[in-house]
């Protein structure tokens, strides 16, 4: 049994290591085995050889050892609290998105596009280190680097993010499809950055509910700091439900 | 006034003799051969059975698919039958206690005709033998339908309609046969094998009608009991499946979820089915009932071809039936109309099945003018079946358009639920309430027409006739409206199926489409099936009257007393203004009973009674009196009157006798009591959907907390247990209501007499019909808002307002899928109590009541 190097990052920020493949672990952080935990998990699979810069990942990989009955070892928490940041950004390997009963789909890495897809402004779920949804200017490349810069007075070492979708209707209004909470306020902060080209991001919800989150989300998810940007895309619906149809269907639930 | 009221209503009937209450009956061809036509009647039975067998067979000669997909089917199947085998358990124990009540009824008070027990036992077990087949057709067709979907949309409609038609056609088949049937044997052979006289047409269409309490009785049961069960499993897949554990619909991690499934079964399809079985059962046999009453009382009726009586009292009982049969061979006509093309859109779907039954009504209003030429009936009864035909089309567009996601008020809803929860349920409240208009509406101005066509301000009997002739009409083609009710859960199961069986996305495509068009059927179905009880309603109350007028004979008949040698008649008072009139006649065999009853009328006939006068109007009198030597007795006026088509007693004496009049304490409270069962009714039913769901919440939750592996998908969760607790708590949850609703109208009438049956009927009637219909459209425009919004609007899933819109779900599944719908069978059950205990209530309500002293 190898162990696995998973860090959960929404919200909390959790390195664990685990007998359990990338999707049985999705399961096992959705569901348990006697708990039920609520809510969305969305973990990266780490790079296992980067226990060799981090010693907690080195230990708790040593430490993660089949159970006394014979069965693979679910859990090894090896650190939490601003793990994310410590670990090189090339370990980062496959992003997983688990839904509340258990189904998991991985994202793989690419290289973000060079243009941006959609003009401003954007609508931002930052989901690690910190947890606010932004309306922002900017496109994700350069979010990801005005939001990671210690030249900024507010600014976090590293961030994970995805982009949200403001599609419209035909009366100009957040469609109807989209769950957000309070849309006009929403439309009200989107409006306001539109009409202050100077201001970068605003605040829209400190603490966001997120519910069905994964149905909002328009291009993909970012992992960005100074050094670049990651970026995961995120499958259309139709591909979503043609190929990744239970999946698809979990995660439109709320 | 009484001179009006008496050339209004007419009232002869025929004689009975004391040994079998069944006179000789002259008027009707001694051989008793019935006309040609009349035996297309049990022909397109068989015929409808036989072609309910053939699609059967098809749909079984189709693959099941997978092995997975046969799993699952299999696994709905087992729980379905397991359902309906404890169901029938409990319902056989019911059967047998009220058969034993009807046979001490008949056999010990002698206020029931002998073969009403049996006539009970029969109408119970063919609406069972309907829902039963119709079940184990739809439990196999599921998985047919999803694999059929695999090939093309066509494939898969045909599939599910065809399974969804052995259904409706069953329904039919078995109602109609087992009708006719049963008058070949009281008309041919009753007299043959027990002896006595052949019964007369009055009596032979009195003791069918009790056949109808059977059949409501096995609809109560079905619906009401299958309505618990599909919600006690729905709530508990939903509460604790979807919102505890986040497990989609139609997941089989989901332990509630096959429970779900055959609660579609065994509340869609077998309650579905019995409901109707009863309604168009009822409708057939309390119109015969009416068309001979018309005939009898009131003579050959204007416009009518024929020119005697005896070939007029069997065209006007056996019309009904023909037009039904006529019906039948239409339904199989349309069930071959229903196809689409590939890739239709949902206006598309809905048109090809409108083309089936559109096409049947068109065809049934042609076939209905050429069986009233043939016939030789009045062509005001034409009139009442076109009437009949529209107001079925009228309440269900009026139904759809108050519950589809794609009008305004299901929209409106929709749109409420952005202000939150609270504003959602008033809003569909509101919309529900306003949908009552145009049932109610529709359902009044047919009846009026209807009434009016057929000479009803003439003749009142014929204008009723013609009233249950609309009833008749819109459930003239019940063998494809039913199928499309049918087709709902087929597809809703099939789309489980492809879903629990990981189909591809092109057949969950298209099972999807078969489902949504499922959505929009069922509700019509259900506003059909609502709309026919009330318009049966006004048909089976004249019926009710027609059996008190029975009870009363019957008493009299039972109490005979010889006259004194050298008297020409006797009478026997019977108390409370009732009386028995006893006439000799050539030998013991032509001894006759009369019965009477005072009125001031002005038909009424002085009778010296123990040395007073006494006024009285004959309630039932015999053909053979005619014979009788009469010069010098007080008879002699009226018979002579009633040769002549004069003065006869009819339902207006019986109004005046029973004092039914709205300021008769005892009707006003009857209406009171008909309102407060409605809502007592609807109450228990609600409840017990919230405890029997209570215990499957707690059932699923256990299963997920002691077998982990199930949400792992390492784990089978237990299905059966599921199944088990909702079978359970179904057949525990109906016992209640339906005591109540087979109760109320006897404690009612015990105590109230017939004046509080009469008030209760029409209180049950109407709160029930307008309750009904709120329930089921609100509860099925709820349902519609949320999936307007999960299509994309306000938010789609997860947001706000969709949440609201699980509430109001919430709130209408028992509204649409259990009260709602078991209410018009509440309305129909107590009419057919009434019915059949009239006898009971006729002989010792009068008595209860006086001892209570609350007998005005």
């Amino acid at each position: 049994m190898t162990p696995h190097l998973y860090l959960i990052c929404n919200r909390l920020e959790a390195l664990v290591a685990s007998h359990l493949t990338a999707e049985d672990f999705g399961t096992y952080m959705a569901v348990g085995t006697r708990k039920n935990n609520y809510g969305n998990v969305m973990f990266f699979e780490i790079d296992p050889a980067v226990r060799h810069a981090y010693p907690a990942a080195d230990a708790a990989l040593r430490q993660c050892t089949p159970r006394p009955d014979g069965q693979p070892r679910r859990s090894k928490y090896a650190s939490i609290y601003r793990v994310m940041e410590n670990l090189p950004r090339s370990a980062f390997n496959r992003l997983y998105l688990g839904t509340r009963d258990g189904r998991v789909l991985g994202l793989d890495p690419t290289e973000p596009a060079s243009e941006p897809l959609e003009s401003s402004p954007y609508l931002y779920q930052e989901l690690a280190p910190v947890a606010p949804l932004v309306t922002s200017s900017l496109a994700p490349a350069a979010f990801a680097d005005h939001i990671t810069n210690p030249a900024n007075l507010v600014h976090v070492p590293r961030i994970f993010f995805a982009d949200l979708r403001v599609d419209r209707d035909p009366d100009g209004h957040l469609a109807g499809s989209l769950p957000y909470p309070h849309p006009p306020h929403i439309e009200d902060c989107l409006r306001d950055m539109a009409e202050q080209p100077g201001k970068k991001i605003k605040t829209v919800n400190r603490n966001p509910e997120m519910r069905a989150f994964y149905r909002t989300i328009r291009h993909g998810f970012y992992l960005g700091d100074q050094d670049g940007l990651t970026a995961y895309p995120f499958p259309t619906s139709e591909t979503l439900d043609a190929l990744h149809h239970p999946w698809w269907r979990s995660a439109s639930m709320e | 006034m009484k001179s009006l009221r008496s050339g209004l209503i007419a009232s002869l009937l025929l004689a009975l003799p004391l040994t079998a209450l069944a006179g000789p009956d002259t008027t009707l061809d001694p051989a008793r051969d019935l006309p040609l036509w009349w035996w297309s009647i049990p022909a397109a039975a068989t015929l409808a059975l036989l072609m309910a067998w053939y699609f059967y067979r098809s749909i079984m000669a189709c693959s099941e698919g997978t092995d997975r997909m046969k799993e699952i089917a299999c696994y709905v199947r087992e729980g379905a039958y397991a359902y309906l085998h404890r169901q029938y358990k409990t319902v056989i124990i019911f059967f047998l206690v009220v058969s034993a009540v009807l046979a001490f009824m008949a056999f010990g008070l002698e206020v029931q005709h002998p073969l009403v027990p049996f006539a009970f036992i029969t109408g119970g077990f063919f609406s069972g033998l309907a829902g039963f087949f119709g079940m184990k057709t739809a439990t196999h067709a599921s998985a047919r339908t999803a694999q059929a979907a695999s090939e093309s949309l066509n494939q898969g409609l045909t599939v599910a309609f065809r399974a969804g038609a052995v259904m409706g056609l069953t329904v039919v088949g078995l109602a109609l046969l087992d009708i006719s049937l049963w008058f070949l044997y009281l008309y041919r052979f009753h007299h043959l094998l027990v002896g006595g006289s052949p019964m007369n047409l009055e009596t032979i269409t009195v003791v069918m009608l009790c056949f109808g309490m059977g059949a409501s009785s096995q609809a109560l049961f079905a619906r009401v009991g299958g309505g618990i069960f599909t919600k006690a499993a729905d709530v508990g897949a939903d509460l604790v499946g979807k919102v505890e554990a986040g497990i989609p619909e139609d997941d089989p991690r989901n332990p509630a979820t096959i429970a779900d499934n055959v609660g579609d079964n065994v509340g869609d399809v077998a309650g579905m089915g019995a409901d109707l079985y009863e309604s168009y059962a009822g409708s057939i046999l309390a119109t015969a009932a009416l068309g001979v009453a018309a005939i009898s009382f009131g003579g050959l009726p204007a416009g009518y071809q024929g020119d005697t009586m005896s070939a007029a009292l069997i065209t006007f009982l056996s019309a009904p039936m023909l037009l039904a049969a006529a019906g039948i061979l239409l339904s199989i006509l349309g069930i071959f109309l229903v196809k689409t093309r590939e890739g239709a859109t949902m206006s598309q779907l809905i048109w090809a099945l409108n083309r089936g039954i559109y096409g049947s009504s068109i065809l049934v209003v042609g076939v209905a003018a050429a069986i009233v030429h043939f016939l030789g009936l009045p062509w005001g009864i034409f009139g009442a079946i076109v009437t009949g035909i529209l107001v079925g089309l009228i309440i269900g567009k009026g139904t759809e358009i108050f519950t589809a996601a794609d009008y305004k008020p299901t929209q409106r809803i929709a749109d409420a639920s952005r202000s939150g929860t609270g504003p959602l349920i008033i809003s569909g409240i509101a919309e529900g309430m306003m949908s009552t208009w145009v049932p109610i509406a529709t359902v009044g101005l047919g009846m009026i027409l209807a009434f009016a066509f057929c000479q009803g301000t003439t003749n009142m009997l014929l204008g009723l006739y013609g009233v249950g002739f609309a009833a008749v009409g819109m459930l003239s083609t019940l063998g494809i409206t039913l199928a499309t009710d049918a087709y709902g859960p087929i597809a809703d199961n099939a789309g489980g199926n492809a879903e629990m069986a990981q189909l591809g996305p092109e057949v969950r495509k298209r099972t999807d489409a078969l489902d949504s068009l499922g959505n929009t059927t069922a509700a019509i179905g259900k506003g059909f099936a609502i709309g026919s009880a009330a318009l049966t309603a006004l048909a089976l109350l004249a019926a009710y009257m027609e059996e008190v007028r029975v009870g009363l004979h019957r008493e009299a008949a039972v109490a005979y007393q010889a006259p004194a040698p050298g008297q020409a008649y006797a009478v026997k008072a019977l108390g409370f203004g009732k009386y028995g009139i006893y006439l000799p006649g050539n030998d013991t065999a032509d001894h006759l009973t009369l019965s009477a009853f005072e009125s001031q009328s002005d038909h009424s006939l002085i009778l010296p009674f123990e040395g007073r006068d006494i006024e009285i109007v004959l309630n039932q009198i015999g053909e053979a009196v005619y014979t009788l030597p009469l010069h010098g007795t007080p008879f002699e006026r009226l018979i002579g009157d009633t040769t002549g088509g004069g003065l006869k007693a009819g339902l207006n004496d019986y109004m005046d006798y029973y004092n039914i009049t709205l300021i008769n304490p005892n009707v006003l409270v009857g209406v009171f009591l008909g309102v407060m069962l409605v809502f007592m009714f609807s109450a228990q039913t609600m409840k017990a959907v919230g405890r029997a769901a209570s215990a499957m919440v707690q059932e699923v939750r256990r299963q997920f907390a002691e077998f982990p592996g199930i949400m792992a998908g390492t784990q089978k969760p237990d299905y059966a247990r599921c199944v088990y607790i909702s079978t359970v708590g179904a057949q525990r949850e109906m016992i209640v209501p339906t005591l109540m609703a087979v109760t109320m109208p006897v404690a009612v009438g015990l105590v109230l007499d017939v004046a509080g049956v009469m008030g209760l009927l029409v209180g049950g009637l109407t709160s029930g019909y307008a309750v009904a219909v709120f329930m089921a459209n609100s509860g099925g425009a709820w349902d519609n808002a949320k999936k307007y919004i999960e299509a994309g609007h306000h938010g789609g899933k997860g947001s706000d307002p969709h949440k609201a819109a699980v509430v109001g779900d919430t709130v209408g599944d028992p509204f649409k899928d259990t009260s709602g719908p078991s209410l018009n069978i509440l309305i129909k059950l107590m009419n057919m109590v009434s019915i059949v205990f009239a006898g009971l209530i006729v002989k010792y309500g009068p008595q209860i009541g006086s001892w209570l002293n609350i007998r005005p």
